[in-house]
């Protein structure tokens, strides 16, 4: 899959790829929360996302450039079953998302940790987000313990936030650099795929997670 | 950001802002390039139509014959308005459309009734995902549109889908329909969409019909049948995409809104409505296979990566030529056939299912948190050799595999990078 790979100018970096899918129900706000992250701003006209959309940005750790794709799901049921399924390879990291003043959304984490376990998703790093923090009155909103009780449970760190407030940009900033961090930190771990003439040189790993061939991409 | 994104072609930003690709210089007269909705922004002006500045002799000739049809549509023949609807231009304006667009699929005076109330419907099981979707189509409506009148039409929305799927309760809402509504409520009014939507949700014809089933899997197969109908038109193009892995999700919101969810020119979708209300209920494919063939050049200078290949193709710019694009469609629907595709439809989708066994597999891997440490090449290999052949000597063995996988790389040499 990866061409650029083995087309790469020798001691010319290619830049890595982190592939992070965002999860949760209908209207959470998770295409509101890419676009933020990845152009910095509200999405005041926000659509139906239908299928699966996607959004990129490039952000810079110990002064290596890594590409952070965004692989933005529809939340409607019937997109999921068949059709999201396939963008489920290959991804690195995971995050999910429920809206704070629907309480509904937050108990459909568990349907989302399922589906993030059957594929295999559950030693990716991930992240629990509860959007919409501007909303509604303290009384109305999920109680932060509540979350964190959940969040703890799963192992994962929860973000309380907003995709509408600018001044929530850095909170929802740290929500991916998290992510990527966490990636980071892991990569040398993984299979460093070398462009080769005969195929993929193999190299022998205490704790990988994945099967090799398939984490090239993280790496190309 | 050095980001593909930054491309003007391709940004998010185009999507949203309609007006960051630059317009082209073409004369306003040309067909294939009218105006951005984003431009008509004088707030008085309710409609999208756009006034030409001159003419084409051709258009204002077609004006006549529909005008001198419409003053006495009774004795029209259908095909007659499919004749208008399918040539250049379609059927020209909303005045029209309002008017032809019942008469295309059969839709008779007595079954425009009035619509009930949001609030009795209000209690249905899908009424939060619809007023969700609706809620968001902001961008779909006429720029400048006051308020009231705003809200106003998205309750009509709202009623109108909701009223389909009681209707035919086995009909299920996916997201997306509301696109193909709200063209459908904008052209003709709230009492001719509602029978309008009906006839295309219903029945064994019924374009739409096979997204509303419980699953998604009509469609998907429905769409599988783009890569085949590019595959005989452009071999090279097909493996491209072919290799890319990229699949046709780019391609599911054309395919499901007709375009209304992916194109920012209110009178592209339209004309394009014009054409698939009378069209066969696969035709729509045909012309996203004609839009990808269109967009060849980019395809092969694009990375043979899924990402980057979803991203260029699922943004579609401004300035197709629809025109051009309908009839390359309905060439490519005339030179194969639905069902002389069928086969190669189903290979493809054997080795998609092939392909999701051995990621089915992979995933159970995964999921048992085992180190799969893989085994060496040859003996990966070996394991497809017929039994006799595995206890041959090893020297043999691993020539013998050499050899094949030497034949191997060379027909899939994507597997090995
Ligand atoms: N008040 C508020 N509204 C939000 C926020 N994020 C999203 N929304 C709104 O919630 C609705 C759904 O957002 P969207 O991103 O499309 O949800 P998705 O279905 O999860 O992608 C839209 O109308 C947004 O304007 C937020 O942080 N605060
Ligand atoms: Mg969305």
């Amino acid at each position: 899959m990866s061409t650029s790979a083995n087309e790469s100018v020798p001691g010319l970096k290619q830049k890595k790829v982190f592939k992070i899918i965002v999860l949760g129900d209908s209207g959470v706000g998770k295409t509101c929360l890419t676009f933020r992250f990845c152009e910095g701003q509200f999405l005041d006209k926000s659509e139906a996302t239908i299928g699966v959309d996607f959004r990129e940005r490039t952000i810079k750790i110990r002064n290596e450039d890594i590409k952070l794709q965004l692989w933005d799901t529809a939340g409607q049921e019937r997109f999921r079953k068949s059709m999201v399924q396939h963008y489920y390879r290959n991804v690195h990291a995971v995050v999910i998302v429920y809206d704070i003043t629907k309480p509904e959304t937050f108990h459909s984490i568990a349907s989302w940790m399922q589906e993030i376990e059957s594929h295999g998703l559950m030693g990716a790093p991930r992240v629990l987000v509860g959007n919409k923090c501007d909303c509604g009155t303290p009384e109305s909103r999920l109680a932060t313990t509540y979350a964190q009780r959940l969040a703890d449970k799963y192992g994962m760190p929860l973000f309380e936030t907003s995709a509408l407030l600018d001044s929530e940009c850095d909170n929802v900033e740290s929500i991916f650099m998290t992510l990527a961090h966490k990636l980071y930190s892991k990569q040398p771990l993984r299979v460093i795929s070398v462009e080769g003439e005969l195929g993929p040189r193999r190299v022998t790993l205490s704790r990988q997670k994945r099967p090799l061939r398939n984490d090239t991409c993280l790496c190309s | 950001m050095d980001s593909y994104d930054s491309d003007p072609d391709s940004g998010d930003k185009c999507n949203l802002n309609g007006d960051c690709s630059p317009l082209p210089d073409k004369l306003p007269n040309d067909l294939n390039h009218t105006k951005n909705i984003d431009d008509i922004a004088t707030p008085s002006e309710l409609n999208f139509d756009q006034e030409f500045a001159f003419e084409d002799p051709e258009i204002t000739e077609k004006k006549k014959e529909i005008e001198a049809c419409l003053e006495n549509p009774d004795v029209i023949n259908v095909d007659q308005w499919e004749t208008f609807a399918k040539t250049k231009a379609g059927l020209i304006s909303d005045e029209y459309r309002r008017k032809i667009w019942p008469l295309l699929v059969g839709v008779t005076q007595d079954e425009l009734t009035e619509p009930p109330s949001l609030d009795e419907l209000s209690t249905h099981p899908e009424y939060n995902q619809v007023v969700l979707d609706v809620n968001r189509s902001l961008k779909r409506f006429p720029p400048g549109i006051p308020y009231e009148q705003r809200v106003a039409l998205q309750d009509q929305l709202t009623v109108l889908i909701l009223r389909v799927i009681i209707k035919h309760p086995h009909l299920k809402y996916y997201q997306g329909y509301h696109d193909v509504a709200i063209t459908l409520l904008l052209v003709c009014g709230d009492r001719a969409s509602f029978p309008l939507l009906c006839r295309l949700s219903y029945g064994p014809k019924a374009p739409l019909a096979p997204f509303m089933q419980l699953t998604m899997q009509p469609t998907q197969h429905l769409l599988n049948y783009m890569l085949p109908v590019i595959r005989r038109a452009d071999d090279r193009l097909a493996e491209c995409l072919d290799k890319s892995g990229v699949g046709t999700m780019f391609a599911l919101p054309w395919y499901l809104t007709w375009f209304g969810h992916s194109l920012n020119r209110y009178s592209d979708v339209v004309r394009l409505y014009d054409y698939f209300l009378c069209a066969p209920p696969l035709f729509p494919v045909y012309v996203t296979a004609a839009i990808v063939l269109h967009r060849a050049p980019q395809v092969f200078s694009c990375d043979a990566d899924m990402a980057m290949m979803h991203c260029l193709l699922s943004r579609l710019p401004d300035d197709l030529p629809f025109e051009d694009i309908l009839v390359v469609a309905q060439k490519l629907y005339e030179k194969n056939d639905p069902t002389d595709l069928e086969s190669e439809v189903a290979a493809l989708e054997r080795r998609e299912e092939e392909q999701r066994k051995v990621e089915d597999e992979r995933m159970r891997r995964r999921r048992a948190g085992r180190v799969v440490p893989s085994p060496s090449l040859p003996y990966r290999l070996a394991r497809y050799l017929p039994a006799p052949l595995r206890r041959t000597p090893r020297r043999t063995l691993l020539a013998l595999t050499a050899a094949i996988l030497a034949v191997y790389v060379y027909y899939k040499p994507e597997l090995f990078r």
